[in-house]
């Protein structure tokens, strides 16, 4: 039996409506991606600018200043408050003050109210792991990080990497200096990666 | 023959004349202006006014309690006046001079790291959403192609 030659054109016409509209919605959510990656490349370009323009100041100024407490509670979100540095995976972002989500697309975030690098605490930053921390999955025990803040500038040896579901509560509070580095895990996963990688370092003894 | 011309000269002389005069005179005239002494005395009478309005501001209390505060900002100025009469004012925030290009503050809604905190949430749909488009792309051009090869297949 043959299919009569009008219900075949409508099929074909379906066909050619149907992939029109894949095609406008596929274009759409690409450019929602492509935009919020500029988006977050031009934050990042903002806060080094801003980074080398307080470092600058701060060269002027003859030194760095120490950062108390109170003056850091004063600190605004999005402010560069610190630069990150692992050498051998190629890691170098400045890191902003808070990690919402304008912070997390301009750089890894200083998590408020834990110490900044430098300082005696548990210093917290955290970055999307497809952006600034893609390579923090490289990281192996014995590693060394820099950092630079107000507080100083620190050398880091990682001592602990583990991975943690998302909700387990890991980030605990020290008297010493400690840097912990968060970002989403598996690096590589389509959707809501569902735990957490954590990097804990010590200062160079 | 020859005052004929002359006088279509003569004639036509006088009528553009005529509407050049008139285009000439019809110029715009310019607003009357008051004379120089009442000028004057309207300029005094703005700035008497204008005296008599500062003077009688009401709500100088409060005019003189922002500005103690905008100064109490200022490092070089000690602690801020405080007005016992009003609502018991909050402390000026303290300002960072090498932090001035910061964002302003927003409602918070982040975690905040305590002792026990999870991991900021760092997830995010970037890659998934790329991925997704780039396969909706994918799928509707075949459909596309697809139904125009069937299209230039049908015998006519």
């Amino acid at each position: 039996m043959r299919i009569p030659s009008r219900v075949r054109g409508r099929g074909r016409s379906w066909q050619r409506t149907a992939g029109s509209v894949l095609i406008v919605v596929g274009s759409v959510a690409l450019l929602s991606a492509g935009t919020s990656a500029a988006r977050g490349a031009i934050a990042r370009d903002d806060a080094r600018a801003r980074w080398a323009e307080l470092d600058a100041k701060r060269a002027a100024a003859g030194g760095r200043r120490v950062a108390t407490a109170s003056r850091r509670d004063a600190i605004a979100r999005g402010t560069p408050v610190a630069r990150l540095v692992a050498p051998r995976i190629g890691l170098d972002e400045i890191v902003v003050e808070g990690v919402g989500d304008d912070e997390l697309r301009a750089g890894p975030g200083h998590m408020t109210g834990s110490a900044l690098p430098g300082e005696s605490g548990n210093a917290v930053i955290s970055a999307h792991r497809d952006r600034h921390f893609s390579s923090l999955g490289r990281l192996v025990v014995g590693d060394t990080i820099l950092t630079e803040s107000d507080a100083g500038d620190v050398a880091w040896t990682v001592t602990r990497i583990r991975v943690v579901d998302a909700d387990a509560r890991v980030l605990r509070a020290t008297k010493t200096q400690t840097l912990t580095l968060t970002t989403c895990w598996p690096i590589r996963f389509f959707g809501s990666a569902p735990d957490r990688l954590i990097v804990e370092a010590l200062p160079v003894s | 023959m020859t005052r004929f011309p002359f006088a279509a000269t003569a004639a036509l002389l006088f009528v553009s004349a005529t509407s050049a005069a008139a285009q000439i005179t019809t110029t715009i005239v310019p607003p009357k202006q008051p004379p120089a002494a009442q000028a004057a005395a309207a300029r005094r009478e703005a700035a008497a006014q204008d005296s008599i309005a500062r003077v009688t501001l009401t709500d100088m209390k409060t005019w003189v309690d922002s500005a103690a505060a905008s100064l109490a900002l200022r490092p070089d100025t000690g602690a801020p006046v405080s007005d016992t009469a009003a609502a018991a004012p909050q402390p000026p925030t303290p300002t960072d001079t090498a932090h001035a290009a910061a964002t302003p503050q927003r409602p918070r809604a982040e975690p905040e790291f305590r002792d026990g905190a999870r991991a900021p949430d760092t997830a995010t749909s970037l890659p998934a959403l790329a991925l997704a488009g780039g396969v909706l792309i994918v799928l509707g051009a075949a459909m596309r192609r697809r139904a125009a090869r069937a299209t230039s297949r049908t015998p006519r």
